[in-house]
């Protein structure tokens, strides 16, 4: 029996090879971006072809059924965002996947080309940094890491586009962020947090809602999990002035913590939904939020 | 949102416990690429199929089962010999005498068939206990016990004959 006992130290004397950390992020990340392509891609055709059926009969009849239509993607107007460059490379110990987004439609405006500009000059950054890091050929970086990129549209109405841009780090361990541009269409504008309320008793009250919200969701399921203890020095007690948010297209806004913002690693990306009724008071107009 | 956090914790689960499974790959097939390969392999059935893990505490068993299955189709799809790295050569190999006996344990362990391997693998290397095992493997609890106790006392039989043929 004691021999069993040697065979298990050398059982757990095998090497763990270097990139296994790598591949097992990497394999994770490609899994999950695969998964999010194809539920994307399924909705869209789905969608696009039951509209195209009933398109013809309904438009000109009601007014409502044209509204109704206004929401599928492109049968919808001219204000798209399309992918403008891919950047890509990849060796044994290192993955570069960096998309710029471009959008395309809001004539002639000053809004369009500040934001693609930025795209384009926020991407070109990462992707200078991370051959910066990788070193050159002769002097290859031995540290394994990956960058990437991806963009999306959260909503797209009559009134709102909402660009999410995700970036996702892998080094020593994985870190996902999102960043939403809220733009208006008709006014051009972009749409800050602060700009959507009358002062900024707002902070206090989204804060509390979420705190609320938190505690709720604990309740009812154990498997969840956020930094909300009051002796913790990073605990949630408050939403920062220009938090990232966005719009959806039921006009409710929506508050978007990063990984391990608000939450431990394995919640990802955190967003509630704030009731209006909530917000009402101190609302500037409904015109975004209803 | 289930779904979404069912998902985060699998992902944490593959990430934290990277080492453990992959030393289980590494026992079916003795060297790293495809260990790594079928790491690689047992990741994406995982997070394609994670809705099917229903209660997030049996993670272990879950993931295992499927780095288990994973191993033995790869095996079985690269029929051949299984192959040994130079590095475990030198441990297993005859340069120190006193490893003799070790190697010749190793060599009737691999002769075993495989889920009694299995098995003696997860219950001795991985100190899992008969109803993970069980789980693990899709069997009734008492069939992998008796397979557990008949393997132990081959491999102590094969051990005896080795010792008289010295």
């Amino acid at each position: 029996m004691k021999k069993l006992y040697d065979l298990k130290n050398d059982y757990l004397k095998v090497q763990i090879p270097d990139e296994l950390e790598f591949l097992v992020k990497k394999s994770i990340m490609k899994k999950e971006k695969n998964m999010k392509r194809k539920r994307k891609f399924l909705t869209c055709t789905a969608s696009v072809a039951a509209a195209a059926a009933v398109f013809v009969g309904t438009i000109n009849i009601s007014p409502v059924a044209a509204q109704a239509m206004s929401n599928v993607p492109v049968l919808k107007d001219l204000v798209k965002v399309v992918t403008f460059r891919e950047y890509h490379y990849e060796d044994d110990s290192h993955e570069l996947d960096i998309k710029v987004p471009q959008i395309n439609g809001l004539e002639n405006s000053e809004l369009e080309d500040i934001l693609n500009d930025n795209y384009i000059k926020e991407n070109e950054q990462l992707y200078k940094e991370f051959m910066e890091q990788i070193g050159n050929e002769d002097n290859l970086n031995e540290k394994y890491f990956a960058l990437y990129t991806d963009y999306e549209v959260k909503t797209n109405t009559d009134n709102l586009l909402v660009v999410a841009n995700h970036k996702t780090e892998i080094a020593a361990s994985g870190y996902e962020t999102v960043h939403y541009n809220n733009i208006d269409k008709q006014n051009k504008l972009l749409i800050t947090l602060p700009s959507l309320f009358k002062d900024d008793s707002y902070i206090e009250l989204i804060s509390e809602n979420i705190k609320s919200q938190m505690k709720e969701q604990m309740k009812a399921d154990e498997d969840k999990s956020y930094f909300l203890e009051n002796d913790m020095t990073d605990s949630f007690t408050s939403i920062k002035e220009d938090q990232n948010f966005y719009i959806n297209s039921d006009g409710k806004l929506i508050i978007s913590f990063d990984e391990y913002e608000v939450a431990p690693g394995y919640m990802g990306i955190v967003e509630f939904t704030i009731p209006t009724n909530v917000l009402q008071d101190v609302l500037e107009s409904n015109y975004y939020i209803k | 949102m289930k779904p979404k956090i069912n998902q985060n914790i699998v992902e944490n689960f593959l990430i934290e416990n990277r080492e453990a499974y992959y030393r289980l790959a590494y026992s079916y097939v003795h060297n790293k690429d495809d260990a790594l390969d079928i790491v690689q392999d047992a990741i994406c059935k995982a997070l394609g199929s994670s809705k099917s893990l229903n209660d997030p505490t049996a993670i272990k068993s879950w993931f295992y089962r499927i780095v288990v299955n994973t191993s033995l189709d790869f095996i079985r799809k690269n029929k051949r010999l299984v192959y040994v790295e130079d590095e475990d050569l030198e441990v297993l190999g005859p340069s120190k005498s006193d490893q003799y006996e070790d190697f010749d344990l190793q060599q009737a362990l691999e002769k075993l068939p495989t889920m009694s391997k299995t098995i003696i693998t997860l219950r001795f290397f991985e100190d899992m206990t008969f109803e993970e095992i069980a789980q693990i493997l899709d069997q009734n609890i008492n069939t992998v016990k008796t397979r557990f106790y008949t393997s132990i006392r081959k491999l102590r039989i094969e051990l005896d004959d080795i010792a008289e043929f010295h």
